[in-house]
């Protein structure tokens, strides 16, 4: 066994136990934690894959921002941990049906029958200076610039969606006006008054 | 390829090996005396009275969600700033059109107030 495999098994190793544990420990702090050990252990596999770009992308977008958003959530929602817990012998036979189907579905797809060795063979290891963000770029900004727009455009909705949903302004708050700041004058906010001077009594 | 990551596969195993260690000697070498009074919880001399998770205001949510948003246009930087040599002036005008759609929702949120913090 080569060093790569046994840093695959040992990378996959940590990744489903603690996907594992992010679905069975108590506390969801610590469960939202162990999705973090989840992508960085996934981001390692996948610069073993010799993704470089998307695995450090994984752990800047997922590792650094998703999961502050998952934790705010997870703290916004103030869970009653015991309200969660009832209900699960109820709601246990769909919710197998549904993990079996999903378990049979990635089996199909990614499977020996069309994932194995014969059907694709390993690529050559690459040189030392490959770029792996090099060849990203040239196909995404050419060949699939009309999905890279689109993108663009999903994020457009998601600001305008996460601004019109959660924007509250509240009456009579007092801002900061930075224009009228600036463009004050000496005679707005200074009176110079002429006193006459008084002798000594 | 993957030699070049040697160093950070070194760093995670140093990194382990210290943070791990650190516990571990802490565990090992320290008194462990235990008493009733010393297991109880002490929040300033109360009991404690309240879950430490509370409810957050949902401005917070916001500022999040803008972040991940502006942080997946810089994703999307990287990559074009590597090959803009190579991709001609048809990559550049992709990159301006697909960041003048965000400055469409930059702008837009500007106006709204969503920046500023009451």
């Amino acid at each position: 066994m080569s060093f790569e495999q046994i840093l695959f098994y040992l990378f996959s190793g940590v990744l489903v136990l603690s996907a594992g544990a992010v679905i069975t420990v108590r506390n969801p702090v610590h469960a939202a934690m162990f999705l973090v050990l989840c992508f960085v252990t996934t981001s390692a596999l996948w610069l073993l894959l010799e993704a470089e770009f998307l695995a450090i992308t994984l752990v800047l977008v997922y590792v650094g921002a998703v999961m502050v958003l998952f934790l705010f959530v997870v703290m916004m929602l103030d869970i009653n941990l015991a309200r969660m817990r009832e209900g699960f012998a109820r709601y246990l036979p769909i919710g197998g049906i549904v993990a079996a189907t999903a378990v049979g579905i990635m089996g199909l797809a990614v499977g020996r029958i069309n994932f194995g060795l014969d059907v694709w063979p390993a690529p050559p290891a690459r040189a030392a200076d490959y770029s792996n963000t090099r060849e990203l770029g040239e196909q995404l900004y050419t060949t699939y610039v009309y999905p890279f727009e689109i993108a663009s455009v999903v994020l457009l909705v998601a600001i305008v969606a996460a601004i019109a949903l959660t924007l509250r302004t509240r009456p009579g708050t007092r801002y900061q006006k930075i224009e009228e700041q600036v463009v004050v004058k000496k005679s707005d906010r200074l009176r110079v008054v002429q006193l006459e001077s008084e002798g000594r009594k | 390829m993957l030699e070049n990551y040697l160093p950070i596969l070194i760093f995670i195993g140093i990194g382990l090996v210290v943070g791990g260690g650190m516990i571990a000697a802490g565990f090992l070498l320290g008194p462990h005396k235990p008493d009733s009074e010393k297991l109880t919880s002490y929040e300033c001399g109360f009991d404690a009275f309240e879950d430490a998770r509370m409810k957050f205001d949902v401005r917070y949510y916001l500022v999040a969600i803008l972040f991940i948003i502006f942080d997946l246009e810089i994703a999307f930087l990287f990559p074009w700033a590597v090959v803009l040599r190579d991709i001609g002036m048809f990559g550049f005008l992709a990159m301006v059109m697909f960041l003048g759609i965000l400055v469409i929702g930059f702008i837009y949120e500007w106006k709204k107030g969503a920046l500023q913090w009451e």
